[in-house]
């Protein structure tokens, strides 16, 4: 083994520091995830995702169709069955002769801004109760942690089900489910590391400097957490849209006649055995979709942590 | 999903509107088409309508084998007092006798004409058995009726009257429509009320039963029954078809109604006994061996067994019907996506009989405020009649050969049905641009916005997105409320608090009414008589015209079906002329059944085939 491949896959300070000298550990971080093809192909999916998302309404209007237009002519069966791929609709029609291609793009939409707000919202919430119970010490640590016990043993689909036809269902609700059912998790990571940083020799010296706790907590401890949450949001955005997929499957979720792979799914299995094209794409949109943030989230964390084990050695 | 998969969940359902009635005199008289006076009772232009073509009628009858139905849910009750599904009642066909029941035939009239069966004949006015004031009945029992007791025991009158006494005794499983006996029967009433006080015990049932008399349901000797009614019913002999009708052993004393202990011993007058019952998984029926052919003119005998299993859904009824291991439906139907293919194939085994339902339709909630009370306006519902795409919403339900277009309130099948359309649209495609023009007129150039409440199980949400789809190209907003199904009615369309502070404007329910034929108790009062409105009722959208109101009581106290039709039409007339609903279609039911399946009668009743007519080739 040759020096310089020692330097590079070992993280131990040399004394040769011309190759590494000033990259700060983000720096190194980036500097791995560009050498890993999984994450960049990943990541590239996922911007083109979000660009399609963005661009829905004149992608559609490429294509001719609108998401809630019935084509009750071409797109149906006179027995009412769906129609399959073909020049008018290019990936077949659904249960009332909507295009799905268009709906699959439109659905896009949902998934990812359902996903990400509900990822986001649940890692703010679980990073300032983590931080709380972690910084406080041990009477606001077993409040915050029973509370965040309980909410984890709470069943996820059940309440979520019961709590959405009591408040009626909109997206926000939607997001707010998923929020409320995931954050604690967040919560609990937050509060571990905010355990063991709290009793570093620096946060020792903020405090007898003076700082005020919560300059300590948001100025000290935080930006220490940012990699393991970076990491987890990541991982939270694919539970977060399987989890919008399947209230909208359940009737809980998005509001027909919006179209989301969740509901889209639940309309096809009813004629899936006649019409495989209305269950297959928006099947392929969520597994796709889900499976390119698992493995960028997965990425992120090998290239933020260098010392977790890599699956595939480089 | 939802829990129930059943494509047609109203059919299984024998009202499909209220959960629970209270109020109601829920009765349809549908007509017979022979009744009114009207033209011949087919289902209209598309569907095969022929009713006889899928009946397997080849061969002699012969006895032996083991009928094997197939189907996804257990009945609702056990007991004839509160027994209600459509699905029962294909059970309940084979071990309960009534007073009068609908016989098998491939003729619709004579399938929704109720005949004599533990009485000795039909009482008129003309034999004596109908007082001239139309409210004495007097009927005499048929000998050799018996219980399958040991030893076997003739079915009395007293039998008949043990099970009037039992419907509303004060549990859960007490009769599902009340209101067919309550304000119908004399003395039945008083009796209820008395009844409702006593509590839930077998005893204190027994007590009470055994102690107190409905003053209008008299047992004057061992086979002679006498009912007293409060006011004249021509469809009383309807009412004494229900299955809720039929006689009760005094064994029954023994438990309370309904009880899993009751379901266990189970007592026939019928074809059939239950042999063995597991809950929610099976059913083995044995010949009765206390019936005999020569008292039955309904029911026959030929298969030794009959089996239910319980558990698969639609689709796996389908396969294993399909394959020959089962024989016929239990309570699922052919998956609507599975019919044009056997359509196409001209399967033989395929039978496909109309509902004569009206479902679903569109109501109005015309005590909303929203849009400043515009649903109040006859030019906007009008307007919206106009928008309905009728086609479009038969293939959410499987295309024309499941589903014709229906333009006015009594569908086919039902006394009173005259076809026509006061709304027409080219090919009932709906028509835009009128309904824009109309709202306009109506002062709504801008349109409106209504809200939706729509099932989110089924076909519902399918059903709600066509409509908006409609009302969108005539500027109208529709704004979805999804709801439960279990809340639909009870949070929903049947809470007059609701509806007065407008949280639905529009929705689409249906309508399966209990009987057909001479059933204006069954379609037109329970939907449309102002008078009953209040929390529970199914006249959902509060409408309320005296000369409906005027028409539904004529008809429901006309002596025949024949008497009781201008009624029912001129009602129909009005209400449509008040566009207080937008009807959709009259459904059909695809059925199925194996090869060697013979004589399979489709009875309107159940709306699916009936297995005390059935035989099965011997050599299968």
């Amino acid at each position: 083994m040759s020096t310089t491949e020692l330097f590079e896959s070992a993280e131990v300070p040399t004394i040769d520091t011309s190759g590494t000298l000033g990259r700060s550990p983000w720096q190194l971080a980036w500097a791995r995830l560009r050498r890993d093809r999984v994450a960049l192909v990943c990541g590239a999916f996922i911007v083109l995702l979000g660009l399609v998302a963005a661009f829905a309404g004149p992608l559609s209007k490429l294509i001719g169709w609108s998401p809630t237009q019935q084509d009750r002519i071409n797109g149906l069966t006179p027995d009412g069955l769906p129609a399959p791929p073909s020049v008018h609709h290019l990936l077949g029609t659904d249960n009332l002769g909507r295009d799905v291609l268009v709906r699959v793009i439109y659905g896009t939409r949902v998934s990812l801004a359902v996903g990400v707000a509900a990822a986001v919202a649940a890692v703010l919430i679980g990073v300032i109760v983590g931080l709380i119970a972690g910084y406080f010490g041990p009477a606001v640590d077993a409040i915050v942690s029973r509370l965040m016990d309980v909410v984890l043993s709470f069943p996820f689909l059940l309440f979520a089900i019961a709590l959405v036809s009591v408040v009626g269902p909109s997206e926000l609700v939607e997001i707010g489910v998923i929020a409320f059912f995931s954050w604690a998790a967040v919560g609990r990571i937050v509060r571990g590391q905010t355990l063991s940083i709290r009793e570093k020799e620096y946060i020792e010296a903020a405090r007898s400097l003076g700082a005020s706790d919560r300059r300590i907590m948001f100025v000290d401890v935080l930006p220490n957490l940012v990699a393991p949450v970076l990491v987890y949001t990541t991982l939270l955005i694919p539970v977060s849209i399987v989890f919008e997929a399947t209230l909208s499957y359940l009737g809980v979720g998005i509001i027909p006649p919006t179209p989301s792979w969740g509901n889209m799914i639940s309309d096809a299995q009813d004629v899936y055995q006649q019409a495989w094209w209305f269950l297959l794409f928006p099947g392929i949109a969520l597994i796709a979709t889900t499976l390119a943030f698992n493995l960028l989230g997965d990425s992120v964390r090998d290239a933020l942590d260098p010392r977790t084990e890599r699956l595939f050695a480089k | 999903m939802t829990a129930n998969r059943r494509r047609h969940p109203m059919l299984t359902k024998r009202r499909t509107a209220a959960g629970v009635s209270m109020v109601g005199v829920a009765l349809l008289l549908a007509a017979a088409c022979s009744g009114g006076g009207t033209k011949s009772t087919t289902t209209g232009a598309s569907g095969p309508a022929n009713r006889a073509a899928n009946v397997n009628a080849s061969g002699s009858p012969t006895k032996g084998g083991t009928l094997k139905l197939i189907g996804n849910a257990d009945v609702d009750h056990l007991d004839t007092a509160a027994a209600y599904y459509t699905t029962t009642s294909t059970l309940m066909r084979s071990f309960t006798r009534q007073l009068f029941a609908y016989p098998a035939s491939t003729n619709t009239t004579t399938a929704n004409t109720p005949a004599a069966d533990v009485a000795t004949q039909v009482p008129t006015k003309s034999n004596g058995g109908i007082s001239s004031d139309g409210k004495t009945y007097t009927i005499h029992i048929r000998q050799g009726v018996k219980w399958d007791t040991s030893p076997a025991r003739q079915v009395t009158a007293s039998d008949f009257v043990l099970g009037f006494k039992r419907l509303c005794n004060p549990t859960q499983n007490s009769v599902g429509a009340p209101g067919y006996y309550e304000g119908v029967i004399a003395g039945m009433d008083t009796y209820c009320k008395g009844f409702a006080k006593v509590p839930a015990t077998v005893g204190a049932f027994k007590s009470y039963i055994n102690g107190n008399q409905i003053s209008g349901i008299q047992a004057t000797d061992a086979s002679t029954l006498k009912f007293t009614l409060v006011k004249p019913a021509g469809d009383f002999l309807n009412i004494l078809a229900l299955t809720f009708s039929s006689a009760a052993p005094t064994e029954y004393l023994n438990y309370l109604p309904d009880s899993a202990d009751f379901r266990q011993h189970t007592v026939s007058d019928g074809p059939y006994s239950i042999a063995k019952y597991v809950p929610n998984q099976s059913y083995m029926l044995d010949r009765n061996p206390a019936w005999s052919q020569s008292a039955d003119p309904i029911r026959h005998q030929y298969p030794d067994h009959i089996q239910v299993t319980l558990g698969p859904d639609e689709n796996g009824v389908q396969q294993q019907i399909q394959a020959g291991t089962q024989d016929l439906q239990w309570d699922t139907t052919v998956p609507t996506t599975d019919v044009p293919k056997l359509k196409s194939t001209n399967d033989a085994r395929l039978g496909i009989y109309p509902n004569f339902d009206t479902n679903p339709f569109l109501t109005f909630n015309m005590q909303s405020p929203n849009n400043g009370g515009a649903l109040k306006k006859v030019a906007v519902r009008q307007a919206i009649a106009y928008a309905i795409d009728k086609v479009a919403l038969g293939q959410i339900y499987g295309g024309p050969t499941l589903n014709t277009p229906l333009n006015q309130v009594v569908p086919p099948g039902n006394v009173g049905y005259q076809k026509y359309s006061m709304y027409q649209t080219p090919g009932n495609r709906g028509d835009a641009a009128k309904c824009k023009t109309m709202l306009k007129d109506a002062g709504y150039p801008n349109g409106l916005t209504l809200k939706d409440v729509y099932r989110t199980s089924g076909k519902h949400p399918a059903v709600y997105q066509s409509v908006q789809a409609d009302l969108a190209k005539c500027g109208i907003t529709v704004k979805g409320t999804p709801s439960a199904a279990s809340d639909y009615y009870g949070k929903y369309l049947s809470d007059p608090t609701a509806a007065r502070s407008g949280v639905w404007d529009i929705s689409e329910p249906g309508w399966v009414p209990d009987w057909f034929g001479n059933n204006a108790r069954a379609i037109i009062e329970p939907l449309f008589d102002g008078r009953n409105y209040g929390p529970g009722s199914t006249n959902w959208g509060d409408y309320n015209n005296a000369a409906v109101n005027a028409d539904i009581d004529k008809a429901l106290a006309a002596d025949t079906p024949a008497a009781a039709a201008p009624y029912v039409h001129s009602a129909d007339l009005q209400i449509m002329k008040d566009a207080a609903f937008v009807p959709f279609q009259t459904q059909s039911t695809p059925l199925f059944r194996s090869t060697r399946v013979h004589n399979a009668i489709e009875s309107p009743f159940t709306a699916a085939y009936d297995i005390t007519q059935v035989w099965l080739n011997p050599s299968s």
